[in-house]
């Protein structure tokens, strides 16, 4: 399956140097629509306004965390089958089952290179 | 149809499994399962079918070793598939005949050898902490020269990485206040975990080690694995200070002023962290949930062995699972006794105690030494000749004593807090005002009443603002005149006489005379003419409307004058004081008593009646001469002291009580203090000083004027407690 390079990717950390650091790394990939947004609430909103193709968030986040913003986009039916990468700092077992019975597409280990990245974008593609 | 849910709930999963392309199963579809079976677990507990409960347990287990890929995808499809077979099987056989004689062990075991047994954290073993990789681990990555890969992404880090760090500050002080606050440990928590996340990007890996260290052990105290100990919150604010100025000194590096970033010794945090980390580990003095669950008598010994055995069989489960699901105990027992079991883990040194509990029983202590007293004035125990009695008596006395020392003992804190409060805000004044300024403390585990923390904090303050405003000299300044550039402030306590002197010292410019004295002079303080010796001089800084502080500045608040620190210092019954030496530096002490429970007084006796005058108060003791006595027509009696006019107050008129004399020149006056006035006080006797515990009086007579409290004499007499400054109010009227 051909990796659309123009796929709009959306960014979620409340890191925002974090952020800038995954946009580099996506952009080394070759992608260059990324959105970014600071917190799950933003994010739906951004999701829910524009066409995403997919996202990927950060776990760890004040207010809404990752596995909240999965669980909401999941749960609506306009984005629920849009492609979830979940970013994790530790591959925490409990954490992950969770995620993945919530319909997670995937996760994502930090600190993790361009290569990386992208095997897991393309793996997630790939399947759909 | 009993079964029919079961079986369509089977079925289900047996077609989306058939579904798969190849033998792999990615996340999505092995969450879609593991959803699936963990309905086909609930069901099949309601319907009692426990061959397929245990079926589908297994297969759960499973689905979660492929999710963490833990499990050879093939091998995983392969038994994923005999499962969901056999499952069918089962299914069928009830509907069909309502039993299955199958043989489930083979799978089961098979299920067991492939994902080993599970071990659940409830029942807490030794030295089982949950974490993740630890990066410790990781391949370090040898870093011989700090090479900057990309200058913006590193300047952002170091703003937004400052950012979080100020923040955590703030939340440790409200997560001491408040300990079991989990919102609070969450916001400790996140700045050291994104900043780990990104340092671990840039290849910074002090910073993210230490960050996850400490991170780590935010996590264990979330999960309530470690309790939030004053010891955790050092080791907390410590890292992020080094945290911070690993940070700092990026800056540094990308600005060109220096070539490598910080690496500052880290020995003395990490041991300290690692001690931290093995006392939460050391769950040695907590019982089992069998033994617990025993204890209480719950269940028998040998049930207990049972269930045991029955646990560890694949697919194993906890015990107390185990217990409910054989109906040997209810849930809510066993979850009485995990409660149980939560509370044992410790810190085992210290305890918490609900402070209204201390207040209560220090309170009972009080009342045991007035009781106390009270039958030792009985007059059948007076009279006693009773050897066994007295002897009893004497005892019951010591130990009485000896419980008071060790209750009022137990309100006594570390002063170290409030130091350390201090240090933070030095360090703060020494960025504000430019000054390059060091803390340094001593004896700061000295030990002060725990009340007394919060009042002492804003006269440490003011004097902390003025050493570092008008003390500590600019570091240019102080290069010029040979001083090393950066200042020094110092803060240090001790127990010295019975009391707490707490000292605050700087190297700075310290006092000058003659400034002092010039203002003194100018704001009509002092007369020009008088001679003044050095001590003397400094104390005119104490004085109501003195302030060096040429302009306001906005450190220093409203340009605050010493005189409100000595306010504050003598509304704790304390006392101030300041020597220095122009040129090197000031010393501040302030000496105040150990506890505000106990108060320092003059004992005095007018008639039957003891008083007694707070020691701080008094300013002499004299016996008049007649000469001195003058009745004044509209100004009352007076005396005169070493040529000072001072109004006479008599206390047996006051508190309308007996007095032996009646002329002061037959009597004893006691000179007494209470802001700038001063006043003698008649009374028959001074009987002596001592340090006498205070009972206050009540909410209803708090407001009394003229009296402060009682107090139990050593005598096991009670003397009440005069308050100079409402005595003067109501002589007057």
């Amino acid at each position: 399956m051909d990796i659309d390079l123009n796929m709009k990717i959306l960014v979620i950390d409340d890191f925002s140097t974090m952020r800038k650091v995954i946009k580099n790394l996506l952009k080394q990939v070759g992608y260059s629509d990324i959105s970014e947004a600071q917190d799950g609430t933003s994010a739906l909103q951004i999701l829910k306004s524009r066409n995403i193709d997919f996202i990927i968030s950060d776990w760890n986040m004040p207010n809404m965390n990752g596995l909240e913003l999965l669980k909401a986009v999941r749960g609506d039916s306009e984005i629920s089958s849009i492609p979830f990468l979940m970013v994790t700092a530790e591959a925490l077992k409990d954490n992950i089952v969770l995620a993945v019975k919530e319909g997670v597409s995937n996760y994502i280990v930090k600190p993790f290179t361009a290569e990386v990245l992208n095997e897991k974008i393309e793996g997630i593609i790939a399947k759909q | 149809m009993k079964y029919e849910k079961l079986s369509s709930l089977i079925d289900g999963v047996a077609s989306d499994f058939l579904f798969l392309d190849e033998k792999t199963i990615d996340l999505p579809t092995a969450g879609k399962l593991i959803n699936q079976v963990e309905a086909i677990i609930s069901e099949a507990t309601a319907q009692e079918t426990e061959q397929l409960r245990r079926m589908a347990y297994c297969l759960n287990i499973l689905l979660e070793k492929v999710i963490m890929d833990d499990i050879d995808q093939e091998v995983g499809c392969s038994a994923l598939e005999k499962g969901i077979t056999t499952m069918q099987e089962i299914v069928n056989s009830f509907s069909n005949t309502g039993s299955y004689k199958g043989n489930i062990e083979d799978f089961v075991g098979h299920i067991a050898g492939l994902t080993g047994t599970a071990t659940e954290k409830e029942e807490i073993q030794d030295g089982e902490s949950v974490t993740g990789e630890d990066p410790s681990e990781e391949t370090v990555r040898e870093e011989e020269k700090f090479e900057i890969s990309d200058e913006s992404l590193l300047r952002d880090f170091i703003a937004e990485g400052l950012e979080y760090m100020g923040e955590i500050e703030v939340n440790v002080l409200n997560l001491e206040q408040s300990p079991e606050d989990k919102d609070y440990i969450n916001a400790v928590f996140r700045p050291f975990h994104s900043i780990k996340g990104v340092a671990s990007f840039l290849n910074l890996s002090d910073i993210s080690k230490l960050a996850h260290d400490l991170e780590n052990l935010l996590d264990r105290a979330r999960s309530d694995d470690l309790p939030v100990t004053s010891a955790l919150i050092d080791v907390i604010l410590s890292g992020s200070d080094i945290l911070k100025e690993m940070i700092g000194s990026l800056k540094e590096v990308l600005d060109g002023v220096r070539t490598q970033p910080a690496t500052p010794d880290i020995s003395v945090l990490k041991n300290q962290i690692n001690a931290i980390d093995q006392q939460g580990d050391s769950a040695g003095k907590v019982e089992k949930l069998g033994a617990i669950l025993v204890g209480d008598g719950v269940i028998t010994e040998d049930t207990l062995e049972d269930a045991l055995k029955t646990a560890k069989e694949p697919p194993s489960k906890k015990l107390g699972e185990t217990l409910v699901d054989e109906g040997k105990a209810t849930s809510g027992q066993v979850s009485q006794a995990l409660r149980k079991q939560a509370h044992q883990v410790v810190d085992a040194s210290t305890i918490r105690v609900d402070v209204r509990k201390l207040g209560d029983m220090v309170d009972m202590v009080g009342e045991l030494v007035i009781t106390q007293a009270m039958i030792r004035q009985s007059p059948v125990i007076q009279t006693s000749v009773d050897k066994k009695l007295i002897e009893d008596m004497s005892q019951l006395s010591g130990i009485i004593s000896e419980l008071q020392k060790i209750s009022t003992g137990l309100r006594m804190v570390p002063i170290k807090q409030t130091f350390q409060r201090m240090s933070r805000l030095i360090r703060d004044l020494s960025k504000s005002t430019g000054k390059k300024i060091v803390a340094e403390m001593a004896g700061e585990d000295t030990e002060i009443d725990r009340n007394m923390t919060e009042e002492i904090y804003n006269p440490l303050v003011h004097m902390v603002r003025n050493s570092v405003d008008h003390g500590i000299e600019t570091p240019e300044e102080r290069i010029r005149i040979g001083k090393p550039e950066r200042g020094v402030v110092r803060l240090s306590a001790c127990h010295r006489g019975g009391k707490i002197v707490i000292e605050i010292s700087d190297d700075g410019r310290g006092l000058n005379k003659e400034i002092i004295l010039k203002k003194a002079v100018d704001k009509g303080l002092v007369e020009g003419s008088e001679d003044l010796s050095e001590h003397e001089i400094y104390k005119l800084l104490f004085l109501p409307g003195f302030s060096t502080a040429e302009k306001i500045t906005d450190i220093s608040g409203r340009g605050v004058g010493m005189d409100v620190v000595k306010q504050a210092v003598e509304k704790l019954r304390g006392k101030i004081d300041v020597s220095s030496v122009e040129g090197k530096g000031s010393i501040f002490t302030a000496r105040f008593p150990l506890t505000m429970a106990i108060i320092d007084g003059m004992i005095v006796r007018v008639g039957c009646e003891k008083y007694i005058i707070p020691t701080i108060s008094v300013r002499q003791l004299m016996r008049p001469l007649r000469e001195a006595y003058n009745n004044v027509a509209g100004r009352g009696e007076m005396l005169n002291v070493m040529g000072e006019s001072m109004p006479l107050v008599r206390l047996h008129k006051i508190f309308q009580t007996d007095s032996e004399h009646e002329n002061p020149w037959d009597a004893v006056v006691v000179v007494v203090e209470a802001g700038k006035r001063s006043k003698c006080i008649l009374v028959d006797e001074v009987m002596g000083k001592e340090e006498v515990v205070i009972k206050s009086l009540g909410e209803r007579m708090k407001n009394i004027k003229g009296i402060s409290g009682s107090a139990i004499l050593g005598s096991g007499s009670v003397g009440l407690i005069l308050d100079p400054d409402s005595l003067f109010e109501l002589s007057e009227m």
